[in-house]
């Protein structure tokens, strides 16, 4: 049969954001992809080299719609590595919740996206309702409802709220209990079953080799996690093991891809109670309280030639940030920002992944691997 | 069973690694970085390197070091230094990610005891840096083929940077359009931002000072 290229995309279910799939067909199977990316690039790199340090921090909240916390918090750490700031210990456990319950909250939402593309339309649904207890948990942190602008160079914006734990527990109590509806209702579901199961395999080691990292490796039967292997925060102090699938020879498929991340809300949420638990008192939340040293001292410390990088476990991979000083010349601005996006490298690899299976089975493969394109186009 | 990779494990993971990597002789320089900021200021191994000795240096890092990651290919360009003027960092990762074993037929997932890791199993950071003297067409060569995760990631460096990837398939546009004019890359400095090179954001936040070009002419 001849074999044609359809377009899927720009404005289609399936892109979860805008971009074009180039899929080339024999019928009704895939025989080769390309995607196209760029449709939303805002040139942040460009904008961060005429921002100082902390005026990139809203910038990275716009990375994702779905994760700020997580991108800003890549970033601030990756400025901390360059300009040589601890931060007090209250500080990082706070951070820590703010990064897992974001964590929680782009799982929810990308499972609120996945079940209607597998034709379950009732999952957005619950899903997020859950979101907006996250979202109402993250808003008394940072203020707002999406971009929190949360860290700073050195800390945190500000310390939790009074009775912040005690809705915290109570929220994540209730969302412990509510996870179990998510799986009684997909696990039991056959349309579920049958779109999810048997299509995408992906296998570990090619995975790694092509880029993909995070909950995707994980549910191929690694447990790498970049919360222990390149470790920061407070993780070591927690009570937590890095959740990981048991796939099939084939490698895992979207089923493995969807029990994964669910397990991780799980386990994120456990982290959360564990470290409201173990936090240290006080109210330093600051390196050197009311001292606007910091970014006074920037120019010097983020000399010419200085750079500071950092590996982050974002919801959807590992993600990183490389920033190069430039020095007195430069004031307070960095140099050059780089920004290493998990789903810019996991897209192409996605795609490739879909090759021989139906062009039905697209929105279920590409879908399990959480695409967001705020973060991809950057 | 530890909970985490510790300072030391990577301390003598890295410190063994830079030693072998001075076989390379005067073409590669290796070292052993440390984290600055956070609380664990863990060990990394940075690297300098000529940028016609990469492939063979990247070819090792896979087959003897098992790398198996490549995390970033970036560029930088120092339009003020002639003599590096234009800068590729590339970050690899060690991730020690492996297929799940088959023991009778059944998959078992991996759970790595990260207590005992050592050698060429303890996950490491690379920072890998080479510069190329001041040219119009940058170019060092293409690692895509070894890891393919720096397929798109060169791309990228391309399409922003400017620094081409000897090598490379199918280099194209992947987040500028497609018709952008040839040999337009935002990133390279002699494309500015308004605000970039000058303190006006903080002098004069409001704009009072700015006036109109045509202000003080008879209208």
């Amino acid at each position: 049969m001849a074999e044609m290229w359809i377009s899927m995309g720009p404005q289609h279910p399936m892109t979860h954001g805008l971009w074009t799939l180039k899929v080339k067909i024999d019928g009704e199977t895939v025989v080769d992809t390309e995607p196209d990316l760029g449709y939303i690039h805002r040139g942040v790199e460009k904008i961060c080299e005429a921002r100082d340090f902390t005026q990139i921090i809203p910038y990275c909240d716009r990375l994702c719609y779905a994760s700020a916390n997580t991108w800003s918090h890549a970033y601030i750490y990756a400025a901390e590595d360059l300009l040589e700031v601890e931060v007090p210990e209250r500080a990082e456990y706070i951070r820590m919740v703010a990064v897992e319950l974001q964590r929680i909250a782009s799982h929810l939402m990308w499972l609120g996206a996945y079940c209607p593309d597998v034709g379950n339309l009732t999952g957005m649904v619950w899903c997020l309702r859950e979101r907006e207890m996250m979202m109402d948990l993250m808003q008394e942190l940072g203020g707002s409802r999406m971009h929190y602008n949360f860290p700073r160079v050195g800390g945190v914006k500000r310390d939790l709220p009074i009775g912040f734990a005690m809705r915290c527990r109570a929220k994540l109590k209730l969302f412990l209990d509510r996870i179990q509806e998510y799986e009684a209702l997909l696990d039991e579901s056959t349309i579920f079953l049958v779109r999810t199961q048997g299509v995408g395999y992906a296998k570990a080691e090619e995975m790694i080799n092509h880029g993909v990292s995070g909950p995707n490796v994980r549910a191929a039967g690694h447990n790498y996690d970049v919360r222990w292997a390149h470790p920061y925060s407070v993780y070591d102090e927690l009570d937590w093991e890095p959740s990981v699938e048991r796939p099939s020879i084939k490698g895992s498929d979207c089923y493995d891809r969807y029990r994964v991340r669910v397990e991780e809300m799980r386990q994120s949420a456990l982290m959360i109670l564990d470290g409201l638990d173990k936090m240290p008192g006080g109210s330093e939340t600051y390196h050197e309280p009311g001292d606007p040293a910091i970014l006074a001292k920037a120019p010097a410390r983020a000399a010419e030639g200085q750079t500071g990088h950092h590996h982050f476990e974002d919801s959807r991979g590992e993600s990183m940030f490389y920033l190069a000083g430039g020095g007195e010349g430069r004031g307070k601005h960095p140099y050059r920002v780089s920004i290493r996006s998990p789903m810019f490298i996991t897209i192409p690899y996605a795609a490739k992944c879909m090759i021989g299976y139906k062009i039905a089975d697209i929105p279920a493969i590409m879908g399990s691997f959480d695409p967001c394109i705020g973060e991809t186009d950057r | 069973m530890a909970k985490e990779i510790t300072a030391e494990q990577v301390l003598s993971a890295a410190t063994e690694l830079v030693n072998d990597v001075s076989d390379f002789g005067d073409a590669v320089n290796a070292e052993v970085r440390h984290h600055t900021g956070g609380r664990r200021k863990h060990a990394y191994v940075y690297i300098e390197v000529v940028a016609s000795e990469w492939r063979e240096l990247a070819l090792w890092l896979k087959k003897s070091k098992s790398v198996d990651y490549c995390s970033m290919v970036t560029g930088i360009h120092w339009p003020e230094n002639a003599d590096a003027a234009w800068q590729v960092v590339v970050h690899l990762l060690r991730t020690g990610v492996v297929n799940p074993p088959v023991v009778n037929k059944r998959v078992h997932e991996t759970k790595v005891d990260v207590g005992a890791l050592s050698g060429n199993s303890v996950p490491m950071e690379f920072e890998i840096s080479m510069t190329i003297p001041d040219t119009r067409e940058p170019c060092v060569p293409s690692v895509a083929d070894i890891w393919v995760g720096a397929d798109w990631n060169e791309k990228e460096t391309w399409d922003l940077v400017g620094i081409d990837f000897e090598g490379h398939v199918g280099m194209r546009r992947v987040l500028l359009p497609h018709d952008s004019p040839t040999g337009y890359h935002p990133l390279q400095k002699q494309h500015k931002l308004r605000y970039q090179e000058f303190n006006e954001m903080y002098d004069d936040p409001q704009g009072f000072g700015r006036k109109p070009e045509d202000s003080g002419r008879v209208k």
